[in-house]
């Protein structure tokens, strides 16, 4: 199918730089940055990881494990600037979804709600068992992530199957906030005015300044994190680990904000460099040779191909794998032994109807191929395969390197 | 099949569209019953001027493959094309189209032109490809040098 059987000519005339994804070109959706700061749609991520060992960003190549979360704040940004394109986007992708039986995350209705409490309340030294609480009310975004509760079990069949059938309706992204309403009758094709509100840190509530995004999705300045960084760093909002070493800043983000909000931007950056002459962040975008890089995968270790694990976003997962016997869906939910030990309770990383109830079983290398092998029909469209290192270019060129050297 | 390859190669088509580099050329492939075929590329590439491949206008084409931007495309110039760092089927050794060293999903058509007509003039004595160019370059540079000329006169200015 076509990607862009969806877009009318008029988009074609509009440029969304610098909010391009550099692997499908086109206006970045339900983006992920990695721990270098780049930027990419979901999907064009997942699809660009390797299913057999580490990957790497699709802009540096520098290396990484984990599959990141999403980054809502960059999500309902851009959902703000490019109302019409990123509604386009959505209904592109989720026909592509429907075709492969797999979703990403599903924002339901109050998700937008989440977004606006996630720059004006939560607190730093927030515990998971506060999220718990938190949550039930108004906060079920941080519920998804954090206890895949009952309201995700009763929202996500509604949100996926009827709420988004109707694509054309604004009410998919969610407008039970003040500003949800005013994007609902906002006039299409015009941009929202970005807020200072809608890009601020969580942790200092102040305007971004060299934001970096960690593997939950979730954004800081660059200096509210390093204060805080000990073995490994801990998303505050949602304790989640980051994995991947310090993150480096989101340039692309960073250079907005600096566009938008020059005199509030020139005013953190002074603050900050009068408070913090010593201990000078690291603010260089990638390096392809960043010494505190994730330890790359033990090659001794089982390498379940293809799988990820849905708690900490490992993939694939290497080591001890346990599957949820009770999630139906194609892609199944699989946990890490790690996170198998710590017990999450998250649903899954692709829309899974997971709830803490199900039970899990330990996955044997064997099987996990077998499995595999049964599944791949359906899952060939997203999964890599082992197959990695015998290409069919590489047929070619050996044939010809005979003759070479 | 709903990977991302046809999707991103029509925003390729798009962008070279609107605007490429001077004198090259870049089109999917039209197939005898007029339908185009986004995955296999027909392009050119201009020797560059001021070197021994001026004048040349090289044919390449490029095969993508289903996990195009995953994996690089394959780039190949005439069989036999002479260059150490083409193989003797015509298929170009280059650093960013080596899917486990440079490659980037990054890297646009037009970076892959660039850089392969910079690889022209510029060949990677490390990384020989075919014996005949490799040898040439290495021991008899004017006769390297003649054979470059000669070439790039077989590859006259299409007419168009």
């Amino acid at each position: 199918m076509e990607n862009n059987a969806f877009k009318d000519e008029n988009q074609h005339h509009q440029t969304f730089e610098p909010f391009v994804c550099c692997v499908c070109l086109d206006l970045l959706y339900k983006p992920i940055v990695l721990s270098c700061g780049h930027i990419s749609c979901f999907w064009c991520v997942h699809k660009s990881m390797n299913g057999v060992r580490e990957s790497h960003c699709p802009i540096c190549r520098h290396p990484y494990c984990h599959f990141p979360t999403i980054c809502q704040k960059l999500h309902f940004l851009l959902l703000k600037m490019y109302p019409d394109a990123y509604k386009n986007r959505e209904k592109q992708t989720l026909e592509e979804e429907r075709n492969m039986g797999c979703f990403s995350p599903q924002f339901n209705v109050y998700t937008h709600g989440s977004h606006v409490s996630d720059h004006s309340g939560i607190m730093p030294n927030c515990t998971i068992t506060n999220q718990v609480s938190n949550s039930s009310s108004i906060e079920p975004l941080e519920c998804l992530e954090q206890t895949g509760s009952a309201i995700h079990k009763g929202d996500e069949d509604t949100t996926i199957y009827s709420e988004h059938t109707s694509n054309e309706t604004p009410e998919v992204f969610g407008t039970t906030s003040d500003e949800g309403k005013k994007l609902f009758h906002n006039e299409h094709n015009q941009q929202q005015k970005i807020l200072i509100e809608d890009v601020m840190c969580t942790f200092c509530k102040q305007l971004l300044f060299h934001p970096v995004v960690l593997n939950c999705g979730h954004v800081y300045c660059d200096t509210c994190i390093i204060n805080l960084a000990e073995e490994m760093l801990k998303c505050p909002v949602c304790q989640s680990p980051h994995p991947s070493g310090s993150p480096k800043v989101c340039l692309v983000l960073d250079h907005f904000l600096e566009e938008q909000f020059p005199a509030e931007y020139a005013q953190r950056r002074d603050a900050i460099q009068q408070s913090n002459l010593k201990a000078k962040p690291e603010t260089t975008s990638c390096s392809l040779h960043n010494g505190k890089g994730e330890k790359i995968t033990n090659p001794r270790l089982e390498v379940h191909t293809g799988v990820g694990c849905d708690f900490c976003g490992v993939y694939p997962i290497t080591g001890d794998r346990y599957n949820c016997l009770d999630c139906k869906e194609v892609i199944g939910f699989d946990l890490c032994g790690d996170c198998y030990k710590i017990r999450s309770k998250l649903p899954g990383r692709f829309n899974q109807q997971h709830t803490p109830e199900h039970q899990f079983q330990r996955v044997q290398y064997l099987h996990a191929v077998r499995s595999l092998l049964r599944e791949q029909n359906s899952l060939e469209n997203f999964l890599i395969i082992a197959q990695d290192t015998m290409m069919a270019n590489e047929e070619d060129d050996q044939n010809d390197s005979e003759a070479g050297t | 099949m709903s990977g991302i390859a046809r999707g991103r190669l029509t925003e390729e088509r798009k962008s070279w569209r609107k605007n490429h580099p001077h004198g090259f050329v870049a089109k999917p492939e039209t197939l005898p019953d007029g339908t185009v075929n986004l995955m296999v590329w027909h392009c050119t590439i201009p020797g560059k001027p001021g070197t021994d491949w001026e004048g040349g206008f090289f044919p390449l084409t490029l095969h993508f493959s289903e996990d195009y931007p995953s994996k690089p495309p394959k780039c190949k110039f005439p069989q036999g094309f002479f260059h150490p760092n083409v193989y003797p089927s015509g298929t170009v050794c280059l650093s960013i189209l080596n899917e486990d060293s440079g490659w980037r999903p990054a890297i646009t058509v037009k970076q892959i032109l660039v850089g392969i007509q910079d690889l022209l003039d510029q060949p990677n004595p490390a990384d020989p490809a075919q014996t005949e160019g490799y040898h040439l370059f290495i021991q008899d540079l004017a006769e390297y040098k003649r054979r470059v000329k000669q070439q790039a006169k077989q590859y006259p200015p299409l007419l168009l």
